[in-house]
């Protein structure tokens, strides 16, 4: 059992573990899918990201390239919304795939990929909101790739059908100011919601990612809804 | 269950997160309590207003370009391999790394094909009308290697490399002339021979070994004349050809030598509307050193309509 100690002792980064905790490997590892997948479609999801896996451990670059594209897309979303920036969001993207690339051979099938590179995102999206929590950026205002900057409440412009300019302007007031709730929460919290609330996880996958307890992640969930509910309370 | 319980777990009970039995229970209570029947609905509200600030799926080529940019980034990168890993010794990527090592594939062919034209040369004194020792070709002689003298015979034995110059002639579409050319273009030492196979290969580009072989120079030829008349040769393939084209890209993006990026530059315009190139113009223009970089990719993407 060297060899698993030694993995699990070895980390990609600050507060980033690798091979997943001690005591992971008896809790069966949850899959949970953007769009909803029947169990027999996951089994075979998940033999196939082993081989590829396998593959790339190897060296095998290709195989890597073929798990990224499985994965990058929730990937990048997640890192767009949570950034609200589209060079951040591709900076997170491009380290967390980085980083996974160069520890690939250090993943044990403790967990799924899934988790493991959710886990190494969400470090990096931690992080990134501990440094702009030091920096205190404007919220409303993000910077594109092109690097031009554009108010974040364009985003919101409500395009259905029979909407009315001044249900527009509400709804990007309300943008905005939901933007600015978000950036009180710890950066914890912020995670938890973001997960929970936008991105639809579950949170026994959440509590995983963020090498915690289902409990705690529920705990964490209750105190950044009653902090966003206080702030917004009055908006409409 | 209490009120207090409930306040506690109605933003799970809508997210859908409580067992069967406890949800049951919390839809009991709130149809009792209106204190809690309005915790819920106030849970509820707020839940939708979280939603004005929409989730979207990042574009195509927002995608596209991250994972370029990955791409790029992950040619220059090696996976730590675990130790047990590392210790054993793995043929299969050994032969990937000759594969992805022309150059080096190419020595050992070389190395091999010389250690069989070494040939041995024994000088028999004793018999002096041997024919071998009136036909030495002394041009074809390429040096000595060993020589060693038996004490007991007092006969000689010399072992030399014969290198035998040889010309071929014909036209670029003859096979013989193709190879010779082919292996030019990549393994010469001399520039001038290298940049004279491009362009007497660049008349041939529809052959897809011809072009493989300029992208090679494209990439990874040390002299900027050579890369830059690869590019002349392979610029009418950067439409059809994806891997020219990326090619072509990568020189735009990564050439140490400005002239062949501005070459790379105008190679692209017949496909700059291609999201992997507009994504690399627009990256150029905002924040290329280079003045005339920046200059041009601004006027080639002003020329195209917006795409979203």
């Amino acid at each position: 059992m060297a060899a698993e100690a030694i993995a699990i002792a070895l980390t990609v980064g600050p507060g980033i573990a690798v091979a997943g905790v001690a005591g992971e490997a008896e809790q069966a590892p949850t899959v949970t899918t953007w769009h909803e997948r029947g169990a027999a479609e996951q089994t075979q999801r998940r033999m196939n990201d082993a081989e590829l896996i396998r593959e790339a451990q190897r060296g095998n670059q290709a195989a890597f390239e073929e798990l990224v594209r499985q994965y990058d897309g929730p990937v990048l979303r997640l890192a767009y919304h949570m950034t609200r920036s589209e060079q951040d969001a591709q900076d997170i993207y491009q380290e967390a795939f980085l980083k996974a690339y160069r520890n690939i051979g250090n993943f044990r099938f403790e967990c799924s990929f899934y988790t493991w590179i959710y886990r190494i995102v969400t470090n990096l999206c931690l992080d990134h909101l501990r440094k702009r929590q030091v920096r205190k950026e404007d919220s409303g205002v993000v910077t594109d790739a092109d690097g031009e900057t554009f108010d974040m409440l364009d985003q919101v412009a409500d395009v259905r059908p029979g909407a009315s300019p001044e249900k527009d302007l509400m709804r990007r007031e309300l943008g905005s100011r939901i933007a600015k709730a978000l950036e009180k929460l710890t950066p914890r919290e912020r995670m938890v919601f973001e997960m929970k609330h936008y991105q639809g996880l579950k949170l026994r996958t959440i509590g995983e990612i963020l090498n915690t307890t289902e409990e705690t992640a529920k705990n964490t969930l209750f105190r950044g809804t009653q902090k966003l509910r206080a702030a917004l309370r009055g908006v409409r | 269950m209490n009120c207090e319980w409930v306040r506690q777990n109605v933003t799970l009970y809508l997210y859908g997160e409580l067992a069967d039995d406890a949800q049951h229970e919390l839809e009991q209570h709130v149809a009792r309590c209106q204190t809690c029947a309005a915790e819920l609905a106030e849970q509820r509200e707020f839940q939708e207003q979280m939603s004005a600030l929409p989730v979207e799926e990042p574009t195509a080529s927002f995608l596209a370009a991250s994972r370029m940019r990955l791409q790029e980034a992950l040619e220059h990168e090696h996976p730590q391999r675990a130790w047990y890993q590392r210790l054993a010794f793995d043929p299969t990527a050994w032969l990937r790394q000759v594969r992805f090592s022309p150059a080096l594939a190419m020595v050992i062919f070389m190395v091999g094909f010389g250690g069989g034209l070494g040939a041995m040369y024994q000088s028999m004194r004793h018999n002096p009308g041997t024919p071998q020792q009136d036909n030495i070709n002394w041009q074809a002689i390429g040096g000595v290697t060993a020589i060693e003298k038996d004490p007991a015979t007092n006969e000689v034995k010399v072992q030399y490399d014969r290198v035998a110059p040889g010309t071929v002639q014909g036209a670029v579409s003859d096979p013989k002339v193709q190879d010779l050319l082919l292996y030019a273009a990549k393994s010469n030492e001399n520039s001038g021979v290298r940049l004279s196979s491009v362009d007497a290969l660049a008349e041939k580009t529809d052959d897809p070994r011809v072009r493989e072989t300029l992208t090679y120079a494209l990439r990874y030829d040390s002299n900027p004349g050579v890369r830059l008349h690869s590019l002349e040769g392979l610029a009418a393939y950067v439409k059809d050809d994806i891997r020219v084209r990326n090619a072509v890209l990568e020189s735009l993006l990564n050439d140490s030598n400005l002239g062949v990026r501005s070459g790379a530059l105008h190679a692209l315009e017949p496909v700059k509307a291609d999201s992997s190139v507009r994504m690399a113009l627009e990256q150029l223009a905002k924040d290329d050193p280079s003045d005339y970089m920046r200059g041009e990719s601004k006027r080639l993407l002003a020329a195209m309509p917006t795409v979203y």
